[in-house]
């Protein structure tokens, strides 16, 4: 049963949910976030988390780090909730320069901090490092802050050396769209900058725009012989079906020598958890194998 | 002589289209066979050849011929579409075929994943079916009367587009594809989607070869055609039949092509073609040509820039400025005019039906201030709750009423103006052109401030505006030029906004969020502003009733009763145009309230210019503002969009109005 309306509101407005987790901290600020990638930053780093947006997705598709229960959802990011937001009362919103639009109202109800992690000419690396510690800095949290740069640096260069000793092909890192297209992740984005860390090299050297790929007529994957191709769950049902019968598909130089691995879904578009569940992914695939398409 | 040197040129012209055509195919299947040519096919190495082969055989070839074959349907599909209609700006996306095939895409990919049996291609051409037949079954009590059918077509569309687009926005960046079909991608993996084309395509030509007689009758007007012995209302359901088939299985099999379908007939009739077996030939080649040329610059530039462009959005680029192009070439011919009554009472009252409405509106407004949602479930915000909720209220539901008028306003105008029940705000393009401008700024200068966006999408509305206004002037104002015109320009704007939404990055979501209309980003500043616009644009409206009495009458009518027919219709332009940007301003594109405000008005009974155009401001405002209100409440706490919401709740009673009008 649910506790009455008035109370529940209370609670939350009073930052209870951080009080439940550390008690030692009752006066810290908590926060709100408009962004996946911030949202996955400050859960990482325990930062109190009151309000996020398009949670039912996020559970999906990010799944990393865990939501905690009482968490409130804002809707879609395009169009937040604002009664919600105002009644969960965040010290700070986080959020990313891609709502400026939403600004001027989310300025009513508390400061917002806005940090770019995937721009165009920028290692989306360092900037998810750069802000990890911003945020370490405003919610008095350098130590986490630290910690969560040191152990996602750790983890990267585990996993790298573990594949060191292994024999590697380059890959393309993709999402399918649809049986006829897909989207590939250059040098530039956060997945390739993983890659980079893990001293794998990214099969597609053409241009891509920062974090975004374009999408790509399938064709193109043949362009690398010796490459590996890796797919980022989930896979469209009806690719999964027409694929294994594209005259193309089985003729491309991975899928014939067995190639291909989906791994499960990783926000790519994420800060520092998202490349440490990336990394961890790719590391288990490559040296455990994965499961090809079909 | 004249004419005939003039003859040589097109022909000329068209030739040497052919041939660019030609050898842009060729490029792109040399680039395919790679640094060994024909070799590869005909004295194959297995070793390094093998997939150089099978890209040739199975991707470049099929593909040039699904660009010929799909372009040639669309331009049939086109030429049936426009001539039964009688309408020039009648396609496959007019009678909602696309939306259709697009909405059982989308719901079945996002609701129903395991219903793997089915293929993509089934799917659309059964969505792309159903939706087509309910406009004719709306159509059907009234021999499928031109003006009623292309209404209930652009409703069925409106309200498809509405709710695809709801649900790739729940869904997220995981539906990619939607935005790939969307814009209609040719590339290929086999050979069986150019046959499955070229089959349905023989078929079709045949049956239009058929109809030929029938649709050159029709032209004669309904009357004329009965007398010579024609089942009208068999020979308009059988033409549209083929159109539809044709259409729909172009868009299940290669995406949205739109602008082929339009383009093609249009620039037939500009060439000469008037009679209907000269159009019914001439537009398939048309369509064949614009296409496969479309698809082979697109491949040239694909090839050298990596990305995969859809060639549907492409078609949309090239085709937009080309018809602005042609526009002065296009003979003046009239539209035969549509001789059914209008139906519907006339109210006897009419300000009294205007006092009603603003009565409804004031307990809306009250209703969507009290009444909300929390995590707990409804409720009835009083004193302190009341006060506390009340500055995230009312600044939303001021913009979505002050944006609900404007466009209201915006389309009462335009439709009393061209006398065509199909134009709306969104045909003159305005909402595109700002919504690019927004657009080119959130993808140039990633994190643009808001006030930066703002001006981008004001810069768009004017730009916008200016060509419009420069198509008025330069060519005589005749209603069809100028809605072929504004779908031009909207159509060059539409198509950039799907190149730009089809890379699925960040700025998409920013993008659709803007494009489906919302009311969240609203200050209170901005809707103070907003109230204030209204005002000040809706004032002056008075001094139009006269003209717009007289206006829909016809041009020779309206001149003979002494009014300067450019000159107010240019003003009038001005003004719709003035209060579409500035609803696009507040609150994004709002197109259908401007198309159904008005026509909700005049079943009211409201008919006179003053109380029709008073009654639609009033029900502009209250669609808005309902729209506001229960998005609001629908998804607690996921919102759905304002514009989405309001095609929603609009289109059925405007879609049961028409059904009950008809059976009277």
């Amino acid at each position: 049963m649910s506790p009455p309306a008035l109370s529940r509101r209370r609670l939350i407005a009073l930052g209870v949910a951080g009080l439940i987790a550390s008690p030692a901290r009752a006066t810290e600020i908590t926060a709100a976030a408009i962004d996946w990638a911030m949202l996955e930053t400050a859960l990482a780093m325990h930062i109190p988390v009151v309000a996020g947006a398009e949670l039912l997705l996020y559970r999906k598709f990010v799944i990393e780090p865990a939501l905690p229960p009482e968490i409130a959802d804002l809707g879609l990011r395009g169009t937040i909730n604002f009664e919600v937001l105002s009644r969960a009362a965040p010290g700070l919103i986080l959020s990313s320069p891609w709502y400026t639009r939403l600004e001027p109202n989310l300025r009513r109800i508390a400061p917002v901090l806005s940090m770019r992690i995937h721009e165009r000419g920028r290692d989306p690396y360092e900037a998810a490092e750069a802000a990890a510690f911003e945020l370490g800095r405003r919610f008095g949290r350098e130590a986490a802050a630290e910690g969560l740069v040191r152990e996602t640096r750790e983890q990267l260069s585990a996993t790298a050396s573990a594949l060191a000793a292994r024999p590697r092909s380059p890959l393309f890192v993709i999402t399918i769209g649809d049986p006829r297209h897909f989207r590939v992740f250059g040098t530039d984005s956060m997945v390739g900058t993983v890659l980079k860390r893990l001293g794998l090299v990214n099969a597609w050297e053409r241009q891509t725009s920062y974090s975004v790929q374009a999408p790509v007529d399938i064709v193109t994957l043949a362009d690398n012989p010796d490459a590996a191709i890796v797919i980022l769950a989930p896979v469209p049902d009806d690719a999964r079906r027409v694929l294994p019968e594209s005259e193309i598909w089985r003729n491309l130089p991975a899928v014939r020598a067995g190639r291909v691995m989906v791994i499960d879904p990783v926000n790519h578009f994420g800060g520092l958890p998202a490349a440490r569940r990336l990394a961890r992914l790719l590391g288990a695939a490559l040296s455990e194998g994965a499961p090809g398409l079909g | 002589m004249v004419e005939a040197r003039q003859h040589h040129r097109f022909l000329a012209a068209g030739g040497a289209l052919v041939l660019l055509s030609a050898m842009l195919s060729l490029y792109a299947v040399l680039a395919g066979l790679g640094p060994r040519g024909l070799a590869v096919l005909t004295a194959p190495q297995p070793a390094m050849d093998g997939l150089r082969r099978i890209i040739v055989l199975h991707a470049l070839l099929p593909r040039i011929a699904v660009a010929l074959i799909a372009g040639a349907a669309l331009g049939l599909a086109g030429a049936l579409l426009q001539r039964v209609l009688r309408n020039p700006i009648a396609d496959a996306s007019t009678l909602g075929i696309s939306a259709g095939a697009q909405l059982a895409l989308v719901a079945a990919t996002a609701f129903l994943p395991e219903l793997g049996g089915l293929a993509r291609e089934t799917l659309a051409l059964v969505g792309g079916l159903a939706s087509v037949a309910i406009v004719l079954a709306l159509g059907w009590r009234r021999g499928f009367e031109p003006t009623t059918l292309a209404l209930a077509g652009l409703l069925i569309g409106l309200l498809c587009a509405s709710a695809g687009a709801a649900i790739i926005l729940f869904s997220g960046q995981y539906l990619t594809s939607m935005f790939l079909w969307g814009g209609g991608s040719l590339a290929q993996q086999s050979w069986e989607p150019a046959k499955t084309l070229a089959l349905r395509l023989l078929i079709a030509a045949g049956l239009a070869a058929l109809l030929q007689r029938p649709l050159a009758v029709l032209a004669l007007g309904e009357a004329g055609a009965r007398n010579l012995g024609l089942s009208v209302r068999g020979a308009r359901f059988y033409t549209v039949l083929v159109a539809v088939a044709l259409a729909g299985s172009v868009v299940s099999q290669v995406g949205m092509i739109g602008f082929v379908g339009l383009a093609a007939p249009n620039i037939a009739r500009m060439l000469g073609a008037r009679r209907a077996g000269a159009l019914l030939v001439a537009s398939p080649l048309i369509g064949s040509l614009l296409l496969s040329l479309t698809d082979g610059l697109v491949q040239a530039t694909n090839a050298a820039s990596g990305l995969g462009t859809p060639t549907g959005a492409v078609a949309a680029l090239l085709g937009g400025p080309f018809l602005l192009f042609l526009l002065p070439r296009l003979p003046i011919y009239t539209m035969p005019q549509d001789d059914a009554p209008l139906t519907g009472a006339v109210a006897r009252r009419p300000w009294r039906l205007v006092a009603g409405t603003a009565a409804v509106l004031l307990v809306i407004l009250l209703c969507a201030l009290a009444i909300g949602r929390d995590a707990d479930g409804f409720e009835l915000a009083t004193g302190a709750a009341f006060s506390e909720l009340l500055p995230w209220r009312w600044p939303r539901l001021v913009a979505a009423m002050a944006a609900g008028a404007m466009l209201a306003a915006a389309g009462a105008l335009i439709q009393r103006m061209t006398g065509n029940p199909l134009a709306s705000p969104e045909v003159l393009g305005i909402s595109s052109a700002a919504g690019l401008g927004l657009s080119l700024t959130i993808v140039l200068v990633p994190g643009a401030a808001w006030w930066l966006q703002g001006l981008a999408c004001a810069a768009g509305a004017a730009l916008g505006l200016l060509i419009l206004l420069a198509i008025a002037r330069h060519f005589e104002l005749t209603a069809n030029r100028m809605l072929l015109g504004g779908i031009a320009l909207a159509a060059f704007s539409g198509a950039i906004l799907t190149v730009i939404l089809a890379r699925g990055g960040l700025e998409s979501f920013a993008i659709l969020a803007w494009l489906t209309g919302s009311t969240q980003q609203v200050t209170p500043e901005l809707a103070v502003a907003g109230a204030l616009t209204t005002a000040v644009l809706l004032l002056p409206l008075p001094l139009f009733a006269r003209w717009l009495q007289i206006l829909p009458l016809g041009d020779a009518a309206s001149a003979s009763l002494g009014i300067a027919i450019a000159s107010a219709k240019t003003r009038l332009v001005i003004v719709a145009s003035l209060l579409t940007g500035g609803a696009t301003l507040f609150v994004g594109p709002v197109s259908f309230v401007g198309l159904m405000a008005p026509h909700l008005a005049r079943m009211l009974g409201l008919r006179s210019a003053g109380a029709h155009l008073t009654g639609s401001v009033l029900v502009g405002a209250l669609l808005l503002a309902t729209a506001d209100w229960l998005s609001r409440l629908m998804f607690f706490p996921y919102q759905m969009p304002v514009g989405l919401f309001a095609s929603l709740i609009g289109g059925p009673y405007l879609i049961w109005t028409l059904v009950k009008n008809r059976s009277r």
